[in-house]
């Protein structure tokens, strides 16, 4: 176990600036989840910290040390790779052996070491093949126990499940934070699935053209996106996201869908008369009895179930598309019109023109979009 | 649908036959002709049918070529002892040199690194002839003219090029994520080059190396001006079949199949190496 | 009673010599109504490609038969079949522009250039590609290549539409709106689709009928709510689901009103006998080992249930899924709100007979599904 701390990182790459004055600190134990769409320097940022590439400025510490004169080999990491990056030329043993026969140790030592973290993966039936000979997900699993056999205090894992299929990722987004625990390490995890990063994280920061747009607990980021481009990033399906003008009435700030009014507890006032977007989650509008008070009248186009719940995508009178979803096998209309009722506690305001989150007194806010 | 019709098949047969022979004729006439006197060679019309003679071969192993003009002495022996160690040493020097400056071109991008590697290649874009004279003169000067590590020396101007060039894009087309995952287990950067980079290109750096190898071997200007008759290869060594009293096209044809022999046997053997090593393959894991 | 678009009649595909060579379809015989979207579903070689392949006419049929719209078409040329494709690799047409290639699907059809402009812009709102039309395939994502694709294969008014891995490479921020709109398309004017996947979330999404494919062997031909509360066997019934169905070998044994099945380190779930049809009951006692299998989200949380241990819980913002440690092994749920258990608590996990799914020991082959409840 140890701690991570980046100050004011940048890295160019000829004219393209691929970490902008980044800063980010792991705490000890911690696993910190690093998501965002490719091309945003994640997997740079872990080379910086694995030490086989130098930033341009900034300094890395690892348990509060200056790291930058140590070479690679004497950082003490252990990291995974998305594509693997086995040895195609050594059997999957030597493959798992390698952080163990650098440090010397002896030839039974590195035997019990590679079995013993073998066993944990599941795969020392595997241990004399090569790669070649491994399926997809023996592969995986002994990049993994590679990077885990030395049992670095700093774990780096890159994308580590992407080129898995669907069942074999689950499979391991249950299995691994078990054996991180088991670890103690402290972990840097990148993804670009966001179930992964929630399931995962301790924390996730949220990367996009080198820089962190938030960081946070899965609680903060789902709950409180801190903008518009975040929200689209967490959910499935993906949060239906409308123009409104919110207005002023008796009872506080609400906005109009069809002409039904939609009140938004805890909205600040300032927001009156302003183009936004209000930041639907499709799990947080609901199908109710046509007729009933509140309802917003539409049209259903299509039932589309995804993974135990139910997805349906409805035509407001306007010509809107909506989303909505609710747990699989409970009621809901499979065509022709119904009425839909949305949650005004569980709605989002961003403001149209930054796409920034409007922060809601209702809403959850342990935001800390600043890079600590 | 998929299954090929009769026709196409037997039309496939022919074309490939054509093109068999066409390669191959020449091949197989010379082997034909070492067999044979010089009278048969040039016998009108010439005859595939012919007693068998191992007379050129016993004149080249024994070194005394019997022409009508009387007894030769003839150094092809020796000729082929040249080409040997000049090629094999030339390509050792070569792979020394050239595959850990490919690895460095392939990893390190540093300034002006692509204007060496480019330099470097363009040695073999200038037509020997080019720089032979000058090149002499300053042999002469240095003492190199005539000398085995001279002549190494020139030999790398076909080789290294050739060597970096190959063996670079093999490196390079070596994941770096590879080679970062032995670094970040622990091991140095030469190890890294020694464990994982060096038994990757295995195949490249092998293929590279024939082909320098064959170069080298078929190299004749560089050894006609810089060797004196003891050090001649068999390439220049074979001009001694021309004699006052005529060609010795019996003599040529075996000195040619003795010649060819271990580059044939040679690339027949790596080629096997090579489908092997290619077939590991799956840098990508 | 709608009509047949398509009828696949004891169709096999061997590759090589027939009856020697690989057999990569085995006698498989389905049929397609007009209007119906069918997804094809198995992993990579279960004969799902080979089998839309030959529906298009790429592929020869080894034997049998398939006739579209009542009429036998295995001998026919791709073009005489009125048959649309869209590639998995999508096949767009590298000097056109995607305008072009979607504008290309309609020359065959003699439509005036208005009524082309009219379609090609409305399946072009519909693909969310309307500001990518004058691109060319180079310079656009793989995303948008396969939703150019896509835009080709419905734009046509053919008899049916065959769409290979249609949206495995769309962005996951679309996926879902795309589900709803193309589905809502083809529904609305009534085309038949034939979808092949190997995602069975997407099978699930758009299809009325899921064909499950494994070994060349078609494994169910059902309605996902069917292949869901009624799997075939063991494959159909972990390969669909997601959570996957967990399972369990077990022993059977039973003593007058117990039927008792037998789990790893002696754990014993013990049903009520009359919790089994008398059939079901039978074919239970006949057997040494099955197999147990329930959904992830029909397994309940209980007081008095298997003692468990939570080794883990991980909120996904409109799921949980919980994995509990059992001595039979582990336990996986999913509930639909924000579940608060700590990570070491113990909880007692209730698997109802009414969810409860046991298949053979040996063949796989489903025994009883708890929906047969006496």
């Amino acid at each position: 176990m140890t701690t991570l701390q980046l100050k004011n990182i940048v890295k160019r790459y000829k004219t393209n600036t691929v970490l902008d004055n980044l800063s980010l600190e792991v705490a000890e134990g911690e696993t910190l989840v690093l998501f965002g769409p490719s091309g945003a320097g994640k997997t740079v940022l872990l080379r910086l910290v694995a030490g086989v590439i130098d930033p341009d400025e900034g300094q890395i510490l690892i348990g509060g040390d200056d790291v930058s004169d140590i070479d690679a080999e004497h950082r003490g990491i252990g990291m995974a790779f998305q594509n693997f990056a086995l040895f195609p030329h050594m059997s999957a043993f030597d493959n798992i052996a390698s952080p163990l026969t650098a440090t010397g140790s002896t030839k039974d030592a590195i035997s019990a070491g590679v079995q013993k973290v073998a066993k944990l993966l599941k795969i020392d039936h595997v241990l004399t093949h090569h790669p070649k000979a491994l399926s997809n997900g023996q592969k995986q699993r002994t990049a993994l126990a590679r990077a885990l056999a030395g049992s670095p205090p700093l774990l780096l894992l890159d994308d580590p499940l992407r080129n898995v299929d669907a069942k074999l990722r689950f499979e391991m987004r249950l299995e691994l934070p078990r054996l991180l625990a088991a670890q103690g390490a402290t972990v840097v995890y990148v993804t670009q699935d966001y179930k992964e990063a929630m399931a995962l994280g301790d924390r996730i920061a949220v990367m996009s053209q080198g820089r962190i747009r938030q960081i946070g607990t899965p609680e903060d980021i789902y709950n409180a996106p801190a903008d518009i481009e975040i929200a689209r990033l967490f959910g499935d399906p993906t949060i239906n996201l409308l123009d409104v003008v919110p207005k002023s009435g008796p009872d506080g700030v609400y906005v109009e869908l069809s002409n039904v009014k939609v009140a938004l507890p805890g909205m600040p006032a300032s927001v009156v008369g302003k183009t936004c977007v209000i930041g639907l989650r499709p799990e947080a509008i609901a199908f109710t009895d046509a007729g009933a008070a509140g309802g917003i009248p539409v049209t259903v186009e299509a039932e589309t179930p995804l993974n135990e719940k139910t997805v349906t995508l409805v035509l407001t009178a306007r010509g809107r598309e909506i989303l909505v979803s609710r747990p699989a096998g409970t009621p809901g209309p499979v065509s022709g019109p119904a009425r839909i009722a949305v949650d005004g506690h569980a709605a989002f305001l961003f403001d149209k023109e930054s796409g920034a989150l409007i922060p809601s007194a209702a809403t959850p806010m342990t935001r800390n979009g600043e890079a600590a | 649908m998929e299954t090929t019709s009769t026709l196409e098949k037997i039309l496939r047969l022919i074309a490939l036959t054509l093109v068999v022979i066409f390669f191959m004729f020449p091949i197989f006439w010379i082997f034909l002709m070492s067999f044979q006197t010089n009278e048969t060679i040039l016998a009108i019309p010439p005859s595939v049918i012919f007693t068998p003679t191992l007379s050129n071969y016993a004149a080249l192993i024994t070194g005394k070529l019997t022409t009508a003009a009387g007894t030769l002495d003839i150094a092809f022996m020796r000729n082929l002892m040249n080409s040997i160690f000049l090629s094999v040493t030339s390509v050792a020097i070569a792979l020394v040199l050239g595959v850990p400056a490919a690895y460095a071109f392939a990893r390190h991008k540093f300034k002006g690194s692509e204007d060496i590697a480019f330099t470097l290649l363009s040695f073999r874009f200038a037509p020997p002839l080019l720089v032979l004279l000058p090149l002499t003169q300053y042999f002469q000067w240095l003492g190199l003219a005539d000398t085995y590590f001279g002549l190494i020396w020139v030999y790398q101007l076909i080789c290294l090029p050739l060597i970096l060039w190959i063996v670079r894009g093999y490196f390079e087309d070596i994941s770096a994520d590879v080679e970062y995952a032995y670094r970040i287990a622990g091991h140095s950067w030469f190890a890294t080059f020694r464990k994982i980079a060096l038994p990757l290109a295995g195949p490249g750096i092998a293929a590279a190396g024939l082909l320098a190898f064959i170069f080298a071997w078929n190299n004749f200007v560089f050894a006609l001006v810089l060797a004196s008759a003891d050090k001649q290869p068999v390439t220049v060594g074979a001009l001694a079949f021309v004699t006052s009293s005529g060609i010795q096209y019996g003599q040529i044809a075996s000195a040619i199949v003795l010649s060819v022999t271990p580059t044939l046997a040679l690339a027949l053997y790596a080629q096997r190496y090579l489908v092997e090593g290619l077939s590991l393959g799956a840098v990508k894991g | 009673m709608s009509e047949t678009a398509l009828f696949i009649n004891g169709v096999d595909k061997f590759y090589g010599p027939i009856d020697h060579g690989v057999h990569a379809v085995k006698q498989l015989s389905m049929d397609v109504k007009k209007g119906e979207i069918i997804a094809l579903l198995g992993s990579s070689g279960c004969g799902k490609t080979s089998t839309l392949r030959m529906v298009a006419g790429f592929e020869a049929v080894s034997r049998g038969t398939i006739s579209l719209k009542g009429r036998e078409v295995q001998t026919f040329a791709p073009v005489k079949r009125n048959v649309a494709m869209a590639f998995e690799g999508y096949s767009l047409y590298p000097p056109l522009t995607v305008r072009e290639n979607i504008a290309f699907a309609l020359k065959a059809s003699k439509l005036s250039q208005g009524v082309v402009d009219e379609k090609v812009a409305s399946i072009a709102k519909l693909l969310e590609i309307e500001d990518i039309m004058g691109r060319y395939p180079s310079s656009i994502s793989g995303g948008q290549q396969q939703r150019a694709s896509l835009g080709r294969a419905l734009i046509r008014d053919a008899d049916l539409h065959l769409l290979d891995e249609p949206m495995g490479q769309l962005e996951p921020q679309l996926r879902a709106l795309l589900r709803g709109r193309i589905k809502h398309f083809i529904k609305e004017r009534g085309l038949t689709a034939i979808l092949v996947t190997h995602d069975q979330t997407e099978a699930n999404a758009l299809a009325d009928r899921i064909a499950v494919m494994e070994g060349g062997v078609l494994q169910q031909f059902d309605t996902p709510q069917m292949i869901k509360e009624r799997p075939a066997n063991l494959f159909t019934g972990t390969f669909v689901g997601e959570p996957p169905m967990n399972v369990f070998p077990a022993g059977v044994s039973g003593s007058g009103e117990i039927v008792s099945f037998g789990l790893n380190e002696g754990v014993k779930l013990d049903y009520k006998a009359s919790d089994f049809s008398h059939a079901v009951r039978g074919e239970l006692m006949k057997r040494s080992k099955v197999v147990l299998g329930i959904r992830p989200y029909a397994v309940r949380r209980s007081e008095g249930g298997v003692g468990a241990k939570v080794a883990v819980n991980q909120w996904l913002g409109d799921q949980t899924h919980i994995a509990a440690d059992f001595a039979g092994g582990t336990m996986v749920l999913v509930e639909h709100d924000r579940t608060n258990l700590a990570i070491g608590e113990s909880v007692g996990i209730r698997l109802d007979p009414s969810s409860l799914h046991v298949f053979d020991g040996e063949s796989g082959r489903a025994i009883s599904h708890g929906q047969e409840l006496a």
